[in-house]
């Protein structure tokens, strides 16, 4: 069927109102593999602790795409100047990469396995340097097979000459990206995209408030700084105006980690699903994200889980979903765990013996200093350039989240907390 | 705390011993320089920024080090910046002592890393790891290319840097037989 490649679209957004498409996005969102994202859900099984997490990643593509759009016009806006001077932009060449730039937002996550994160434990291993593919893999990869057409054959692309692998490459980080690289930290960074969207949308749709920030404020403050002596290149940061909100994007992830995504409750989901996951799938791994590995892993979506799930194929943990009996905590280490709270997991975990079914680490630093400390521009500070960790006592004093969390069967609860006690008064 | 992340702490810990004042872009690139020019097997996971070479995982394992106590980290202001300098701290003995074998399998290469790349700034530093990735992807597309032909395609994610000057970081990377990718120019064939 043909459209007229000029013509806009507009879809419903919860978060950000009407989302803004042309017919070259369009074409691309049509495309399978993307429609697929509408079958895997943002937070995996979070809905047996919030009901109403039942939203996808096709609606946070979307928005991911919407809010990288207007955090790039921001910095165009703002700091043209910079852009132009260190990395040689033109008009023409800010268009262009205004483009790629919304593409890899839309499509950094099409490479996601079933219930997003939960199941990437089940990635198969590199066959070069032993680390795990991860989602940016398979998303790269889809990019470059399924997605290439529909990318690189609309009319619109007349006016860019985009590959396929300019997209891959800005997700991917591959110098195939060139100077485009510098909007990388838009798609992936401790200020991205990807996180403005994901912390209002899940906290719009679990019903808390703990991942609200300013939106509009932050996006706003957003520019280009230029070189400095520590830094060969312009790095996206933020007026001195905004650092409150780029404070509060920090805090709000802070507070969606700790009473979200690492409740105790959904992390036992996490638990149940990784093991049911791992009966499904051939081999208990995803296929590879290569040739026709890639078309089989496309085949793995949230209804097919739970459709094999509801046949009572994948076992012990299957049940455990559908009957909601989950593992329960037993222990959980503090947050920040010191070498005495590392001794006590040891002895609990020795106390407990064979009653522990599983030990999930809760590992997530929440704020980077170094080449991704958000550098924030002041008119009267000396010097004129500092990075927020200096701004903010907050988050200066922020440290890695490195906590620990024991599980044992509900059955067995009793009979656990009973050698706790004993396993205490025996200290 | 698995065996791979003792290490990688303990690593991070030598590194700081062994480099006064050690900013955080050179913990990375001497990082990225271990695992990809020495085969040190750290298990980081690089990709490619303008910054150059980045795995925001050196940084967690720098956070855990540091509230470890094996290593303190400092904010240095500037005119017109600010930096970073990483020491030892007072438990840098302990938190070594946690991948102890790593590093004396690793010695030499720690201290290879130091010698070749420890007295460059954070900007040759961004750029010499940025020519060795280059180099690296292109040898794993099985592209041949010259010095030259190498130095421009590092241009092209790194136009702030005149392109004489990247050919002659090319070219002293090419001395020090780092890169895999090169041929001889189109003349010396």
């Amino acid at each position: 069927m043909t459209t007229d490649p000029h013509r806009k679209y507009e879809i419903r957004c919860p978060v950000h109102g009407f989302i803004q498409i042309d017919d070259w996005e369009r074409q691309i969102i049509d495309q399978p593999a993307f429609q697929r994202l509408r079958r895997i859900r943002q937070l995996a099984f979070t809905d047996l602790l919030y009901p109403a997490a039942m939203h996808t990643r096709f609606e946070h593509s979307l928005g991911v795409m919407h809010v990288a759009s207007l955090v790039y016009d921001s910095i165009v806006q703002k700091s043209r100047e910079v852009l132009e001077e260190h990395l040689t932009y033109t008009k023409e060449g800010l268009d262009r990469d205004r483009r790629l730039v919304r593409l890899a937002a839309l499509l950094h996550d099409v490479g996601h396995a079933p219930f997003s994160h939960s199941s990437e434990d089940l990635f198969p291993d590199r066959e070069r340097g032993g680390k795990k593919f991860a989602h940016d893999d398979y998303s790269a990869a889809i990019i470059r097979t399924e997605l290439r057409s529909a990318i690189e054959d609309h009319p619109l692309n007349e006016n860019t000459g985009f590959d396929a692998d300019n997209v891959a490459a800005l997700i991917e980080g591959s110098a195939a990206a060139k100077r485009a690289l510098f909007w990388r930290d838009l798609i992936n960074g401790q200020m991205d995209a990807d996180r403005m969207d994901y912390l209002i949308r899940d906290s719009h749709h679990i019903g808390v408030q703990y991942g609200k920030f300013d939106l509009s404020r932050l996006i706003s403050s957003v520019i280009a700084i230029a070189p400095d002596r520590e830094n060969s290149q312009p790095r996206p940061g933020i007026e001195e105006g905004g650092w409150h909100a780029a404070e509060a994007l920090v805090l709000a992830r802070y507070f969606m980690f700790t009473q979200v995504y690492f409740h105790k409750t959904r992390v036992a989901y996490d638990i149940h699903l990784r093991e049911a996951m791992k009966t499904l799938l051939p081999g208990g791994r995803f296929p590879k994200p290569t040739g026709t590995e890639l078309k089989e892993f496309l085949k793995w979506d949230d209804w097919r889980v739970l459709g094999l799930i509801g046949k009572g194929k994948a076992g012990e943990h299957g049940r455990r979903i559908i009957e909601r009996n989950h593992y329960r905590e037993i222990h959980h280490t503090p947050e920040v765990c010191s070498d005495k709270d590392l001794r006590e997991l040891k002895a609990k975990r020795i106390s407990l013996g064979n009653l522990v079914v599983a030990e999930e680490p809760a590992k997530k630093s929440w704020y980077k200093t170094g080449n991704t400390d958000i550098p924030v521009l002041s008119k009267v500070r000396r010097p004129q350039v500092q990075p927020l960790s200096r701004y903010s006592m907050a988050i200066e004093g922020m440290k890695e989240n490195n906590q620990v969390l024991l599980y044992v069967d509900g059955a067995d609860s009793e009979e656990a907390e009973k050698r706790i006690r004993k396993g205490r008064q025996q200290k | 705390m698995s065996d791979n992340q003792s290490a990688r702490l303990a690593t991070l810990v030598a590194l700081a011993e062994k480099q006064p004042r050690l900013g955080r872009t050179a913990v990375m690139k001497l990082c990225y320089f271990l695992q990809t020019l020495r085969k040190v097997p750290l298990g980081y996971r690089f990709t490619l920024y303008s910054y150059g070479p980045f795995d925001a995982s050196v940084l967690s394992d720098l956070s855990s080090a540091e509230a470890l106590g094996g290593v303190e980290s400092k904010t240095v202001l500037y005119s017109g910046g600010y930096g970073y300098e990483i020491s030892p701290a007072g438990r840098s003995r302990s938190v070594k002592s946690l991948g102890s074998g790593f590093i004396k399998k690793h010695a030499s290469d720690l201290q290879w890393v130091v010698e070749q790349f420890g007295n460059f700034g954070s900007a040759d530093l961004e750029l010499l790891s940025t020519i060795v990735y280059v180099d690296r992807e292109s040898a794993q597309a099985k592209a041949r290319r010259t010095p030259d032909e190498l130095a421009e395609k590092v241009h092209e994610v790194k136009p702030h840097f005149n392109q004489p000057y990247v050919r002659q970081k090319v070219a002293q990377l090419q001395e020090l037989k780092m890169l895999r990718s090169l041929r001889a120019t189109s003349g010396n064939r």
